[in-house]
Formats: structure tokens, C-alpha cells, sequence
């Protein structure tokens, strides 16, 4: 009994180790190498714009409400302190420190990273990523490394655009709404907010986060049993170890850079 | 090696994980013929081709693929061999975001720097040969099954390969796509001289093209030679799969743990 579950735990560790090394060597194989610019930027561009730009609407609609509930919790209850007017930095830093970079991480694991997955398992499900490697062409440099770089790219831009957006909907509730100054909420976050302390470190937490989950999703997508319950498990890690990695790489970089 | 082998196995072992698939699998693949892997289900003849293709790794022996060992190459130099060969997959595999004519287009732009004009022009000549040219324009979900198993042939023979493996070609068609798929393989080789290899178990399709014949079981060959011979082979194994017999020396009864009696 006690035998078998130790065996089982070592089982479980094993096999951890070991995709673990496989996704890393995955890694490695789909960036090393020259990339070649006229066949690999249109790539590029394309899944840009399906990771990036077709997760604009999310976030922005995302950003603006947890602005606006951010405003209007923390109106409440600075009003009890007579402190309405460290709104704008209460916003602000909330947002721009935690709220952004995680939350569009968040929703960036649900909406790209699983449909990475997906899309990838049923490349291998079918046959494609085979029949690429077949024809001579590397899944991993023309399937896997665009879809990478993509979210490298577009997670720091989202996060930008979340906090942006965000700060704006504190401003809607907190100063159109409820009638604080706008020269208050305003000077106090120019004041507050640090450009290299806090801009900076979500610059950070926003690509530390891209290259988890993006790897994860594409790792999973790669590695996924090539039926249609195997790209569904698949697609269920994603999400999960996406969230659960976002959340406990924000609390290492937080405790590292604050 | 000889000359007039473009693929040499020896001594093969493979096994997925603990399951064996080949036990000192030895055979050779004449260059310029088609050659026809037969054999019952499960006994991993796409196993092999995707060893043929550096796909996967044997545990022992070695694979040469004109002379040069598949496993030994670094990862550039199989992509650069694979440019030679080409594989036809049992669901075609065609790219199902691209059209017909992109898809076939996908091995030159790739691999050449041919100008616009002339990939349209090879395009259109393998679409031509398969017969597809019309569909062109087709996404690949708006083919039948047999329309793209010839539209992955069009791509696959795309970079005039020495050598083009065919997973089940004929799985699942019905008899006129089958004879039509069975003189497309035998007109490819006829014309263009690429060295064919059938994965199959349709025995009367292949055995009226093929020019050599292995027959795989038991993870090795247990018989072979040309059509001829194999039909006249002596081996009961080999007269039970070629004659289609539900029972032999293959029991119809997967081999169980206990007696029937004393599982019920």
C-alpha cells in the first residue's frame, strides 16, 4: 500500500521531470537559428494579430470595468477618511502594479493560450505537424516560434492597454460620477506613480508572464495525446497551469521588485 | 550498399515503451520500384515508415536511406534529407487553412526561390496529373476522401522526390477512387522513376502494381519477393493473409490471460 503510493509519487515526479525537459528542449529547438525574415515575419504578423489583436476587445472591456470598480470600492472608502483624493494613486498603482499584468495574463491564458492548444493538438491530430516535418519544414521554427515571439510581443502591449483603459475607468466613476476633481485624480497619480519602479516592473511581470503561458499553451499543445479527448485535457492544463503559474510567478516578482 | 538499393534496414529492433514492435527487422527497398509492405493491422508498418522518415529512433540497428544513415544526421541535415523523400499520410494531411493550390504550392515556395509565375505553373501541372486541376481553388474540407488523398499526392510529388511512401492509400475508398489512386501510384512510378513504398492490407489492389512485396508480422518479414512468388509462397501465414482466411496460424481468438470457461 504505503509501497505503491511512493511508486505512484515517483511515478508523478518522473513524469513531470521529464516534460519538463521535453518542453524546455521543444523551447530551444523553436528559437535557436537564424530566422528567415521574408518567410518567418508574415507568420509573425498573422499571429500577432490572432494572440494580440483579437484579444484587444477582452481586455478592454476587462480593464474598463475593474477601473471603474476599483473607482468606485476605493471612493467608498476613502471617503471615510476624508482621503478621496488618493484615488488616482490608489487606481493607478493597484492596476499598473498587480491588476494589470495579471489580470490580462488571466485572460490571456483563457482566450490565446487555450486556443493555442487546441489549434496546435489538432495540427497533430491530423496529421499536419507530421506531414510538415515530412516536407522538410520544422513544426517547431515555423508552427511554434511565431506563435511565441507573437505573445511575447502582444502581452506587454495588452498590459499597457489593460492599465491605460483600466485607469480611465477609475477616472469615469471616480471624477464623472462622483464628482472628484479632476486635477486631483490626475496630479496625485503623476505624482505616485514611478515610471522605472512601477511602469518598469510591469514591463516585467507582463513579459515574465508572456513567456509562461505562452509557452505553456504551446508546450501542451505540442505534447498533447493526438485524439479529441487528449486536446481537451490538454486544453483544461493550459488554463489551469497558465493561472496557477501567473499567479505564483506575481507573487515571486513582487516579492523581488517591491 | 548497393546501388540498386535506395533503402537498406538491418537489424531493427523498436518498441513503444514496453510494447515490442520489431525484432531484428531486416529488408531492402529497391530503387526505382514499388515496393509493398504488407501485414496485418497493428503489426507497425506506419511505424516503419516514420523510421524511414527519422521520425522516430530504432532502440538497434540501422536504416540507410541511399547510403546515408537516417539516424546518425544532426536535426539540419534530416530536414535537409526529408527534401528527398515524401510521405503520404492516411488522412492526406493537407493543411486545412490553406486552398488546394496553396497547399500543393506550400513544398516549392518553401524549399525554392522560384519565381510566382513558374509555382503556378508546377501547381497546376501536378494538380493536372492527379486530376484535380478544377479544384484548385478548393478549401480542403470541400474534398471527398479521395479527392484528398490526390490532392495530398499533387503536394507530396510537389518536389519531385527519389522516394514517396503511401501510409493506407487505399483505406476507406470506394472501388473507383481506389482503381483510380492504384494507376496514379503505378503512372508515378512509371513516369517520373520514384521509388514507391505501399503501406497497405488491400492485397489484390497492390499486388497488381507492386514489384516487390514484403510481408510483415511478428515484428519481422515472414515472407516476400514478387507478387508471383508471394501468392505462391508456401508459408500458411502468408496464404492466411493473402487469401483473406479469418483463421490460421493467425487465431481469430486474441490470445487471453485464462480460459474462456474460467473468465465467466
Amino acid at each position: 500500500m504505503l509501497k505503491a503510493a511512493v511508486g505512484s509519487l515517483g511515478r508523478w515526479g518522473l513524469h513531470k521531470v521529464c516534460a519538463l525537459g521535453r518542453s524546455t528542449i521543444m523551447l530551444y529547438h523553436a528559437l535557436i537559428g537564424k530566422p528567415d525574415v521574408r518567410k518567418h515575419f508574415p507568420l509573425l504578423i498573422a499571429q500577432i494579430y490572432f494572440i494580440g489583436v483579437q484579444s484587444v476587445i477582452i481586455i478592454i472591456v476587462s480593464g474598463l470595468f475593474i477601473g471603474m470598480v476599483l473607482g468606485l470600492q476605493g471612493f467608498n472608502i476613502l471617503k471615510d477618511f476624508m482621503a478621496t483624493g488618493s484615488l488616482g494613486p490608489l487606481v493607478a498603482l493597484a492596476i499598473i502594479r498587480e491588476l494589470g499584468p495579471v489580470v490580462t495574463a488571466l485572460l490571456y491564458a483563457g482566450r490565446a493560450g487555450s486556443a493555442l492548444t487546441a489549434e496546435i493538438g489538432q495540427l497533430k491530430a491530423s496529421e499536419q505537424l507530421s506531414s510538415l516535418e515530412m516536407m522538410a519544414v520544422d513544426p517547431l521554427r515555423r508552427i511554434i516560434s511565431p506563435r511565441f515571439w507573437a505573445g511575447f510581443i502582444s502581452m506587454p502591449l495588452l498590459s499597457i492597454l489593460f492599465c491605460l483603459v483600466g485607469i480611465y475607468g477609475g477616472k469615469l466613476v471616480g471624477v464623472d460620477w462622483l464628482g472628484l476633481d479632476d486635477g486631483i485624480y490626475w496630479s496625485g497619480m503623476q505624482a505616485s506613480v514611478d515610471l522605472f519602479d512601477d511602469i518598469g516592473s510591469m514591463l516585467v511581470k507582463a513579459l515574465v508572464f508572456a513567456v509562461a503561458c505562452t509557452w505553456i499553451a504551446l508546450f501542451n499543445g505540442y505534447d498533447c495525446k493526438p485524439t479529441s479527448s487528449g486536446i481537451s485535457a490538454a486544453t483544461t492544463a493550459t488554463v489551469v497551469q497558465s493561472s496557477l503559474a501567473v499567479l505564483g510567478l506575481d507573487f515571486v516578482l513582487t516579492a523581488l521588485m517591491f | 550498399m548497393s546501388e540498386q538499393n535506395l533503402i537498406e534496414v538491418a537489424h531493427v529492433d523498436f518498441a513503444y515503451g514496453e510494447r515490442p514492435i520489431y525484432r531484428d527487422l531486416s529488408l531492402t527497398i529497391p530503387r526505382g520500384k514499388i515496393t509493398a509492405l504488407l501485414g496485418p493491422s497493428g503489426t507497425g508498418k506506419t511505424t516503419l515508415l516514420r523510421l524511414i522518415g527519422g521520425q522516430l529512433r530504432p532502440d538497434n540497428g540501422t536504416i540507410l536511406f541511399d547510403g546515408i544513415n537516417v539516424h546518425a544526421l544532426k536535426r539540419g541535415e534530416l530536414y535537409e534529407l526529408r527534401k528527398r523523400m515524401s510521405m503520404l499520410f492516411q488522412s492526406g494531411a493537407l493543411f486545412t487553412d490553406l486552398s488546394v493550390f496553396e497547399n500543393v504550392a506550400f513544398p516549392l515556395r518553401e524549399h525554392t526561390k522560384l519565381p510566382e509565375v513558374l509555382i503556378r505553373d508546377l501547381v497546376l501541372m501536378k494538380l493536372e496529373a492527379v486530376g484535380l486541376r478544377a479544384a484548385a481553388d478548393f478549401s480542403p474540407n470541400e474534398l471527398s476522401g479521395g479527392m484528398a488523398r490526390r490532392a495530398a499526392l499533387a503536394r507530396s510529388i510537389a518536389l519531385d522526390p527519389d522516394l514517396i511512401m503511401y501510409d493506407e492509400p487505399f483505406v476507406g475508398q470506394d472501388p473507383i477512387t481506389m482503381a483510380v489512386l492504384v494507376k496514379l501510384i503505378a503512372d508515378l512510378n512509371r513516369s517520373l522513376g520514384i521509388t514507391s513504398v505501399i503501406v497497405t492490407h488491400d492485397v489484390a489492389e497492390v499486388l497488381s502494381i507492386a514489384h516487390q512485396v514484403y510481408i510483415l508480422a511478428d515484428g519481422h518479414v515472414i515472407g516476400g519477393g514478387s507478387p508471383q512468388e508471394v501468392r505462391e509462397s508456401a508459408d500458411p501465414r502468408v496464404q492466411q493473409f493473402i487469401n483473406g482466411d479469418y483463421d490460421g496460424p493467425y487465431a481469430f481468438n486474441m490470445q487471453a490471460a485464462v480460459p474462456y470457461m474460467e473468465d465467466l
